[in-house]
């Protein structure tokens, strides 16, 4: 990703090149984000800490004195998206049209896939992937996010719907796949890394927050 | 209301029994009416749901049912939580969170002690909605909603839609309604603080990824709704909500005109110099020509208008020099010397008044008082000078120069707009006037590129089409506007008041008929006001539609702008106006469609007095009603626009003899109305014959204080080339001829074919496929036979020619 100079002279070129071994992916020195000068630093930096100890989530989460908060939200949210995808896989194995028809998570809330033109009801697996590719879309549009440097604050304030929309994959995930949800949490934490990136900034309602990941019991959603 | 006394000089002038109307034209009632007038009322019992939606809601989230007690933090959760119940696939969870969050817009009436306190509320929620994009929530749900097949079954399936068949859009359009007016408000207000909000705001409503826009699909369920296949959609939210969108996105008046001094001096021509809504604030209206008084008054002037007429021509820049007048009008009009002394006695008034209140005025008109004259009904408002530049076209110069040249020198020298070789010297002299006078409009210089374009197709190029807001709303609306046109003009005759309800095609009344009907007088009192509140309201809406499009696509371009017009011709525009003037105006002007006490949100708020008969109009001191008056004017201005230099028009405004009915429409004591009244006059005069001039003297006099002259036009007159009413087909088919090249060339994939290389490769000639009928493939051995094999050709005869 970024070029540093090491010592000895050597170049060092962060890059999985086609051919690449599973042992050497992503294999190279940490860098420190002060020293990062590609337009794609705070990635770098996120992808870095994650690769280190994907536990130490608070660590994950401490942003860089020096960045814009927009900036730092929107980086986050797109890495979730794509560790996502990881979780998607793994659903697509078990969750299927026919067993999962409807976007549940708890019995009263079935959602509406909100990726069409005209929201309405898909299959668990494939609200996943339409959220998940309506997400992509979002975040790599042109007009809300020009820019990966600077975010207008009107294009932040489109983030929370992102959050509530993908947060839905791990309620499902956690109440109807719960192996795949705990063996996939395990090695990646993501879940709970989410819940506490939407409770730090303030994306998503707490009562929405219905996978009792954080250890404290979560109230969930009454009846409503 | 809107009320700025002195822009009509101090106050308005009470004397007799028709005073003027102190009316400020604006793009909108205060936000107050406008919100007011988003609600019917018999909507009201529904506001209670809101609540106890709210209260519902909270109860679920364990909360305190009062939302100024919570922290912010707690509102933020809460607005958090009823969008994330707005995905739920269960209908009436998600209408249950929709009715709260509208209740949230609504500035949660029920813990509020005024109306500022309720506007401060709904201001505050509103915002905090918009920041967590409630907006866009809300367009999913309407989408739903349009594609809600059921709905539409069950309200076409029965005899009579009520108000109860369009609960949920109504629910989803008052919220969106809402947001969309306050962000409106916040934009006029010019604070700093929401730019950043009504901006973004903007951009979501305009720029779209692929989707079609939100005004587009508004647009989409008017037609829709006059299709028949839906008619619960409640039409008049649609029509506010799709007008306000309209002016938040393009602008208003200031905006066009800033935008047209921009687009001016960015192509060179000078910044214009007045403003028609400045000018016509200042102007004063005249009084109406009573028709008794007007016979009386034109037997005693007989055929005095020429020389008139001529001498202001002739004296446009020194009107105060009154002490040449007579010899200018015997020497410009020897033939007209006997009509001399009937006319003295109306400049003796003119030139005294004058000089008495030349200085007076000149130093301050503002303040100045309006005459103090005890017969004033009667007489003539005295003109202290010319309210407007007179103007000329380029192409009059030439008229004038090729006709004087083949006068005096005998030929004329064709594309040449310069040389006065040969003309004498008053040639010369007018000429320079001409010039000085000269006003080149952006539409004029469109067309000569149009027409450049048109001549050298490839050597000229168009340039980069700037994708400004009203570009890109013309090319979503484009695939469509014909029908969209018809759509609004249909619901426009449908709510027109003079519009009988057995003839209506459409029902725009679904959306405010309780499902029963009123069982007491006072119940049927207050629905009748209420349907007739509901048809002004829809007008209002329609008019303001239809003028912003019209005004916006003439500065884009004007061919936008001349396509949307033929459109609303051809779906008969021009007598659909000029039938809903010819009603009592007066009465419609004046009309008191309202009930304050019910207007939405002094109706939930403080203690409600029992409604009665007599507590019906408490409250109502306006002496004329705003959105009558409001869609006047649109709708005159509409007229205007589609007939301005357009003679096969004008001939319809003499035909659909309008005449008549624009004169009753100049009772009304408001000088912009009467502005365009006049003008609209003005261009049929000509063909109105000598009898109507004749006796509408009164009427000429107001044209040639209040309307701009055109130097070099004979308007009353004349019988210029120009306007030859025969051929008035053929204008219209040329008009459209460059409207639709225009249109091909630019939005559509159809390249004309003229211009492709012609494909003479044999192979590829051969190779191109035909879609031949089945019938045609399996007997084609037949059709050989008989067409080509049996007929004889003399391939010789080929060589012989």
């Amino acid at each position: 990703m970024s070029k540093m100079k090491m010592a000895d002279g050597a170049t060092i070129l962060r890059r999985n090149r086609p051919g690449t071994k599973a042992e050497d992916f992503c294999r190279w020195p940490d860098e420190a984000y002060e020293e990062m000068d590609s337009t794609l630093a705070v990635q770098q930096c996120i992808q870095q800490l994650i690769r280190k100890d994907p536990t130490n989530i608070d660590l994950i989460l401490k942003m860089p004195e020096t960045l814009d908060e927009g900036v730092w939200k929107y980086e986050h949210l797109r890495q979730f998206c794509m560790e996502l995808n990881g979780l998607a896989i793994r659903l697509q194995e078990e969750c299927r049209p026919e067993t999962c028809n409807q976007m549940t998570a708890t019995e009263q809330w079935i959602f509406l896939c909100a990726a069409h033109k005209t929201p309405k009801e898909c299959a668990a697996i494939d609200y996943t992937r339409h959220t998940l590719d309506g997400a992509a879309c979002l975040l790599n549009s042109n007009k809300y996010f020009p820019s990966r440097v600077s975010i207008k604050e009107s294009s932040v304030a489109k983030l929370g719907s992102v959050c509530r929309r993908v947060y839905r994959i791990f309620s499902h995930a956690y109440y109807h796949h719960r192996t795949i949800f705990d063996e996939f949490e395990i090695e990646t934490c993501l879940c709970k890394r989410f819940t506490q990136f939407v409770t730090k900034y303030n994306l998503m309602s707490k009562d929405n927050l219905i996978v009792p990941i954080l250890g404290e019991a979560t109230i969930g959603e009454s009846e409503a | 209301m809107v009320i700025s006394q002195e822009a009509f000089g101090g106050g308005c002038s009470t004397s007799g029994d028709t005073s003027d109307l102190v009316f400020n034209y604006d793009d909108t009632d205060t936000h107050a009416n406008e919100i007011s007038e988003l609600y019917s009322y018999t909507e009201q019992p529904e506001l209670a749901l809101n609540v106890r939606a709210f209260e519902e809601q909270m109860e679920s989230y364990n909360l305190p049912p009062s939302w100024q007690r919570l922290s912010m933090e707690n509102q933020q959760s809460v607005v958090m939580k009823l969008l994330n119940q707005l995905e739920i696939c269960d209908k009436s969870l998600r209408m249950r969170a929709a009715r709260c969050i509208l209740y949230l817009a609504q500035g949660c009436w029920a813990e509020v002690q005024s109306d500022a306190e309720q506007l401060e509320w709904t201001k505050k929620n509103v915002l905090l909605l918009c920041k967590f994009g409630t907006f866009a929530a809300f367009t999913d749900l309407l989408n739903i909603e349009i594609e809600n097949n059921t709905a539409a079954h069950v309200a076409l399936r029965k005899i009579a839609v009520s108000l109860a068949d369009s609960q949920d859009l109504r629910v989803i359009l008052s919220v969106l309604y809402t947001i969309t007016e306050i962000v409106r408000n916040e934009s006029n207000s010019n604070s700093v603080e929401y730019k950043e909000t009504v901006e973004s705001f903007i951009n979501d409503v305009i720029y779209h990824d692929g989707e079609e826009i939100l005004i587009v699909k508004l647009l989409g369920m008017v037609t829709k709704f006059c299709s028949g296949a839906a008619p619960h959609f409640p039409m008049k939210k649609v029509l506010l909500l799709l007008w306000k969108l309209i002016l938040i996105c393009l602008g208003g008046m200031n905006a066009l005109k800033e935008m047209k001094m921009e687009k001016r001096v960015k192509v060179g021509l000078p910044a214009p110099d007045e403003d028609t809504i400045e000018v016509v604030r200042t102007m004063r209206p005249s009084s109406p020509p009573a028709s008794a008084s007007d016979l009386l008054e034109a037997q005693n002037q007989k055929r005095n208008t020429r020389p008139f007429r001529r001498q202001i021509l002739m004296k446009q820049s020194s009107l105060d020099d009154h002490d040449t007048l007579g010899m200018e009008l015997d020497s410009s009009v020897g033939e007209n010397n006997d009509e001399m002394n009937d006319l003295s006695e109306f400049y003796d008034r003119r030139v005294s008044e004058n000089n008495e209140n030349n200085e007076m005025y000149n130093a301050h008109f503002q303040n100045r008082p309006p005459t103090p004259s005890p017969n004033q009904s009667g007489t003539i408002i005295v003109p202290r000078g010319l309210p407007w530049k007179p103007k000329v076209r380029q192409k009059e110069i030439d008229a004038f120069l090729d006709s004087s040249r083949l006068k005096f020198v005998g030929f004329s020298l064709h594309g040449d707009s310069t040389t006065l070789a040969g003309l004498p010297m008053p040639i010369h002299e007018g000429v320079k006037i001409l010039r000085e006078h000269v006003y080149t409009s952006l539409s004029e210089l469109q067309i000569q590129k149009e027409e450049e374009i048109a001549r050298n197709p490839f050597s000229t190029t168009e340039g980069e089409i700037e994708m400004t807001k009203t570009e890109i709303l013309y090319q979503a609306m484009f695939p469509n506007l014909p029908q969209y046109m018809i759509a609004l003009l249909k619901i426009l005759l449908a709510a027109a008041p003079t519009s009988k309800a057995k003839t209506d095609s459409i029902n725009i009344m679904a959306d405010i008929l309780p499902e029963e009907m009123p069982m007491t007088v006072l119940q049927s009192m207050k629905l009748g006001i209420d349907v007739n509140r509901h048809k002004e309201i829809i007008v209002k809406a329609v008019s303001a539609i239809l003028l912003l499009l019209l005004k916006h696509f003439k500065l884009n371009h004007i061919y936008q702008f001349e396509f949307m017009s033929q459109h609303l011709v051809f779906a008969n525009c021009i007598p659909l106006v000029l039938k809903f003037f010819n009603q009592n105006i007066m009465a419609y002007v004046g009309a008191k469609n309202v009930i304050p006490i019910l207007d939405f949100p002094s109706c939930v708020i403080g203690d409600q007095p029992e409604l009665t008969v007599e507590t019906l109009e408490i409250g109502d001191a306006s002496p004329y009603s705003w959105r009558n008056i409001f869609s006047c004017i649109n709708l005159l201005r509409i007229l205007n626009k589609l007939t301005k230099w357009k003679h096969s028009r004008i001939m319809m405004l003499v035909v659909f003899k309008s005449a008549p009915i624009l004169k009753r429409t100049l009772k009304v004591r408001h000088a912009m109305t009467q502005l365009y009244v006049l003008k609209l006059l003005k261009m049929q005069t000509k063909y109105l014959g000598r009898q109507w001039r004749k006796s509408n003297m009164k009427t000429i006099s107001a044209i040639y204080q209040k309307v701009r002259h055109r130097l070099n036009d004979d308007w009353a007159f004349g019988n210029d080339l120009d306007a030859r009413p025969w051929d008035f087909q053929a204008e219209e088919c040329a008009l459209r001829g460059s409207v639709d090249r225009f249109n091909n060339r630019r939005y559509s994939l159809v390249s004309d074919i003229d211009y492709e290389p012609v494909d003479n490769c044999l192979s590829s000639v051969l190779g191109i496929s035909f879609d031949l009928s089945e019938s045609f493939t399996t007997n084609y051995e037949l059709w050989l036979e008989q067409e080509v094999f049996s007929n004889c050709v003399n391939w010789d005869k080929l060589l012989e020619n």
